[in-house]
């Protein structure tokens, strides 16, 4: 009898140290989980636009698809993304064709008031380098090494992407210089591998092709928003015909569009359901087609310079270049690395001071160096530091502790 | 009155060392104009940067253009050049024995070779790296030159530079404003002041013929440098002026040649110099045959006169006269202008009109060449290169060397690719319609066949004619070969380029010299004309058709094998593992379970109406649900065709 009783007792008594040490597990790693989600959150800030703008169509008739391709070139190019940032492709050279009338000029409307030519083009892949094969290289950032910075994306995970695509296209397809096909898997897998690599955050794909939305199929990684021109079963019709030129010079969709862009400035708000409405299935001879369920954000609220302009954010800070403050960095670096455990109350009472910790922006640089386990009790700190509401964790902790003592009164009686 | 002395001599000292610092940056901008004997208008840019010697003055430019050093730097690059030409140079009615001719008429699509000071083993690497850099530095498909089956090395004929030489071109590159502009941007004042602001791009392309060329020298690497790097970037365009007569038309069967400014063949005048520049001169030459037609109706060309045969709606700066002309019968005169900032008030723009017609012929080339394809169909051909004498080339070699038996040497490089696979065993020369031993005439060659896919066929020559001669030709015969199918370009109808061959005279060198009086300033492009130099031309570029594949082959022939061997296997099978017996009593006992069922049914059914239940007869429902079941299956099968066709039809 007695010992049974010593037998249960000890039962409990492991039963309850069980419970305490998951509970203390569970917690641990509710601290680590948070901490992992914010520091994606905070790495994935808007920070750069790229656009890359393709014309995938040869010959002289084609000349509407390199019209169009320059208009949205034009256009990011005086939203604010610079030159640099955009990889302008364009299958063969319509402005100094033998059978260009106008040459070193091209015109997307009759009355021939723009040269979107102008004096500052910068062509990054041109003539027989635009294939499938450099296209997905250029998304895919796999390139030899010789290839120069200007043929490169070097978008990173803060970057939002406007891909423009225009040519020939069908079911899942879109032909590039009328001898390859990317198709709608190609794309998707490209997309999925920049997503993997971090090379985007928001990615938007605008393609002016028939059947343009059956390209977007197979699209299945986050932040990413793709526009057609139509609908599976529909074409896309160019819009007009310039006489002098001889071929029709733009098409209805991208038409269009730039109508949008050319009431914009770089700092209006225009949201990008606004550029969705603009599209009237009457004037466009087909539907516009919007694939928005894999973008998170409302995009109502998006503006849509948030893909062809270039907004960039500046941050503060007190000195150029906060590698070389020696002064103030080592001394932060001092504190961090020598209290690791036994001021903590000193740390907290250093950082819990808002303003102090703003005009820190050293601390930052220490984050990065250092040895791990600093880090890891400095971000622990910081995390609370940054919990607001504490009385809810003291509730909940509150709540914890009295099912724990039920439990183990249960198990003990 | 000492400390006067002191300072003055002090100046002195300053200003001697600022002069003798030759270690200067420097950047010179000039243009050129020539009146054409066909009615246009030759303009040539030209302008200079000159850095010092990294090892006296250092990394850090004020002029000199950082791309293009760190280009130096990076692959070591001692002598580069590299062309963007869209038209041919014509060398009958433009000339072909000036310097500008033969330094500045460029073979279309872009050229480039390179010198490179680096272990030989190491020189490939560096071609590669630098046809990717200057195809990201200029906005073109440079990158295709990387590949060995698109460049090669000559070895001695090729402007006699020998060791790490590598040289290649793309014929059908396109040319635009998006390779000019990176071009301009080199520039210290870029396109926005300076002789450089003239450049109206669409004026610039409309023209008959432009190049533009960028050309490197350096000794950086040198043990001694003097130097350091200068680069010379010039701009060759042939323009039509307006034919709008603002003066009154000559009477008679002789048309007046067209007047031209600077604003009616640009569309642009120049506001000024480029601040930077050390130089900023406008020049306008006149060809020596030129000058000696002009004598017939005008006495006295040793000034500029208003009342001769043309005017200029500024007045020349300054003349400078041929001395040691080749030309025997007259010498060719530049007049030039300089733009100097005062200018500023009112823009800069040099007019120049004619007073009386006047005809004239330029210099040619010593031999009229031409390269065409001979042959038919789609397996082989043959090139062919013809050199045709000039009047003036006999005259020449007449006198330079009378009595005994003379020759004219004639150097020929030619680069083919290797789909077009030549047998050099099949070189036959004529001279004047007669066929002639090749040791005759051939004094050293040497040719690398070319290797499929692996290297271009390579073919260098030395060629001693008789200077009597009329014509002489030069064949070569090919085969046509095959290419992966995924080796061809888009456009594969259109046919493929085989590059121009270059064609060089050693024997004659071209040069135009200058009496400079003493207060000219020293011209870069003065002094480069003064240069010795071999006069070279190019070929025009072959378009050999090959035979292309039909491209959605390949498509065709997997679908209808898939077929044939699906139907022919799946028979096959079908007749081997069926077994006849096998399959009746299968049969027969699925009859007899669904009798059952059947049986099982019709009682239920009885049951529900509230009928007596009557046992169906066994032979008759089982005959009709058999025929129900064949007309059903026909009726399908029937359906699914019109489906088909329809799919396949309207679909």
């Amino acid at each position: 009898m007695r010992n049974r009783e010593i037998n249960n007792f000890l039962s409990r008594s492991i039963l309850t140290t069980l419970l305490v040490i998951t509970s203390i597990l569970t917690t641990l790693l509710v601290i680590t989980l948070s901490l992992s989600s914010s520091s994606i959150t905070h790495a994935a800030v808007h920070t750069n636009n790229w656009a890359v703008l393709v014309c995938t169509s040869r010959f002289w008739f084609n000349y509407r698809h390199m019209a169009n391709t320059l208009s949205l070139y034009r256009t990011v190019k005086r939203l604010g993304i610079p030159d640099e940032r955009i990889i302008l492709m364009l299958a063969d050279d319509m402005a100094c064709n033998a059978r260009n009338k106008y040459p070193a000029q091209v015109f997307n409307n009759e009355n021939h008031r723009l040269n979107l030519y102008g004096d500052n083009v910068e062509v990054d892949y041109r003539g027989y380098e635009v294939t499938v094969e450099n296209f997905l290289r250029v998304l895919t950032g796999r390139h030899e090494n010789a290839v120069p910075r200007s043929k490169r994306l070097l978008s990173d995970e803060g970057s939002h992407i406007l891909l423009y695509m225009t040519g020939h296209g069908g079911d899942e397809f879109l032909k590039f210089q009328d001898s390859e096909e990317l198709q709608s898997h190609d794309l998707a897998d490209a997309v999925k591998q920049m997503k993997e690599k971090r090379r985007f955050k928001e990615l938007l794909i605008m393609v002016d092709t028939c059947q343009a939305a059956t390209l977007f199929s197979q699209l299945q990684s986050p932040g990413v928003l793709a526009i057609g021109s139509s609908m599976k079963g529909e074409n896309s019709y160019s819009h007009h015909l310039d006489s002098d030129v001889g071929v029709s010079v733009v098409d209805r969709f991208t038409f269009y569009t730039l109508a949008f862009f050319e009431r914009l400035n770089m700092y209006d708000n225009a949201s990008l359901s606004s550029l969705f409405s603009s599209f009237n299935p009457n004037l466009l001879m087909s539907t516009a087609y919007y694939r928005t369920d894999l973008y998170q954000e409302q995009v109502e609220k998006v503006p849509v310079t948030n893909f062809f302009g270039s907004v960039m954010k500046t941050i503060h800070t007190d000195s150029a270049y906060r590698a070389t403050s020696g002064k103030d960095s080592s001394r932060v670096k001092y504190d961090v690395t020598s209290g690791q455990s036994d001021d903590v109350d000193a740390r907290r009472m250093t950082s819990s001071d808002p303003e102090k910790q703003v005009d820190h922006p050293d601390i930052k640089l220490v984050k990065g160096g250092g040895c791990p386990h600093a880090d890891w009790w400095y971000a622990i700190v910081e995390k609370f530091q940054g919990i607001k509401n504490g009385d809810i964790i003291v509730n909940y902790g509150l709540v914890g502790m009295l099912t724990l003592v039920a439990v183990s009164t249960w198990q003990s009686s | 009155m000492s400390r006067f002395l002191s300072i003055s001599i002090l100046l002195l000292f300053v200003l001697y060392v600022s002069s003798e610092s030759a270690g200067e940056e420097e950047f010179t901008e000039e243009l050129l104009f020539r009146p054409l004997p066909d009615r246009k208008v030759l303009s040539h840019f030209h302008f200079e940067s000159r850095a010092p010697p990294t090892n006296s003055y250092g990394h850090h430019h004020r002029l000199f253009p950082k791309a293009i050093y760190q280009l130096v730097h990076k692959y070591r690059i001692k002598q580069m050049e590299l062309s963007f030409t869209q038209g041919r140079w014509n060398y009958d009615s433009w000339g072909g024995f000036d310097p500008i001719a033969s330094s500045n008429a460029k073979p279309p699509g872009v050229e480039l070779w390179a010198v490179f000071d680096v272990p030989p083993d190491q020189v490939d690497a560096s071609w590669k790296n630098l046809t990717h850099t200057l195809s990201g530095l200029f906005c073109a498909s440079i990158n295709f030159l990387e590949s060995s089956t698109a460049y090669s090395a000559p070895d001695w004929s090729f402007r006699s530079l020998s060791g790490n030489l590598r040289y290649g071109s793309l014929p059908r590159e396109a040319v635009c404003t998006e390779n000019l502009t990176p071009w301009l941007k080199l520039l210290p004042c870029r396109d926005k002041s300076g002789l450089s602001s003239l450049m109206n791009r669409p004026s610039i392309y409309s023209g008959f013929y432009h190049s533009q060329r960028l050309h490197l020298t350096s000794d950086e690497f040198d043990p001694v440098a003097l130097n350091g790097i200068v680069l010379e970037q010039t701009l060759t365009i042939v323009l039509q002026p307006d034919s709008l007569e603002t003066h009154p038309s000559f009477s008679g069967s002789r048309k007046l040649q067209p007047s031209w400014s600077m604003s009616s063949l640009f569309g642009k005048t120049v506001d000024g110099k480029c601040a930077l520049a050390k130089s900023s001169n406008v020049y306008v030459q006149l060809e020596g045959s030129l000058v000696y037609n002009m004598k017939n109706t005008w006495n006295s060309i040793d000034s500029y006169e208003g009342d001769s045969n043309f005017g200029f709606t500024v007045s020349p700066d300054r003349m400078m006269k041929e001395i040691n002309s080749v030309d025997k019968e007259g010498y060719s005169i530049i007049y030039g202008f300089s733009i100097n900032n005062d200018h500023s008030s009112k823009p800069f723009d040099l007019g120049f009109w004619w007073k009386l017609p006047v005809t004239w012929s330029c210099v040619k080339a010593p031999l009229r060449v031409s390269r065409f394809l001979m042959g038919s169909g789609n397996e082989k051909g043959a090139i062919a290169l013809s050199l045709q004498s000039t009047e003036w080339s006999q005259s020449l070699l007449k006198a330079d060397n009378d009595g005994e038996k003379c020759n004219l040497r004639v150097d020929v490089f030619q680069l083919v690719p290797w789909y077009i696979k030549v047998y050099y065993h099949t070189t036959k020369i004529y001279v004047d319609g007669a066929s002639q031993s090749l040791g005759d005439i051939i004094e050293k060659m040497s040719v690398s066949p070319s290797e499929d896919k692996v290297s271009p066929g390579v073919m260098e020559m030395i060629l001693r004619l008789p200077c009597d001669m009329k014509s002489a030709s030069l064949t070569l015969e090919f085969d046509k070969g095959f290419l992966h199918i995924d080796e061809y370009p888009p456009d594969a109808n259109q046919g493929f380029d085989i590059p121009s061959a270059i064609i060089s005279y050693p024997d004659f060198q071209t040069r135009l010299q200058y009496k400079l009086d003493t207060t000219s300033i020293k011209s870069p492009m003065v002094s480069k004309m003064q240069e010795r130099r071999t006069i070279l031309s190019y070929t025009e570029v072959l378009l050999v058709p090959l035979t292309t594949p039909d491209f959605s082959m390949p498509y065709n022939v997997i679908t209808i094998t898939c077929t044939v061997f699906a139907l022919y296997f799946g028979s096959l099978l079908n007749a081997l593992r069926r077994r006849v017996g096998e399959e009746e009593r299968l049969r027969k006992s699925k009859d007899k379970s669904t009798g059952k069922l059947r049986l099982l049914l019709s009682k239920l059914s009885a049951k529900l109406r509230g009928k007596p239940w009557e046992p169906p007869s066994s032979t008759p429902p089982s005959s009709s649900s058999k025929f129900i079941s064949t007309k059903v299956v026909i009726k399908i099968i029937l359906i699914a065709a019109i489906a088909f066709g329809w799919q396949y039809y309207d679909g």
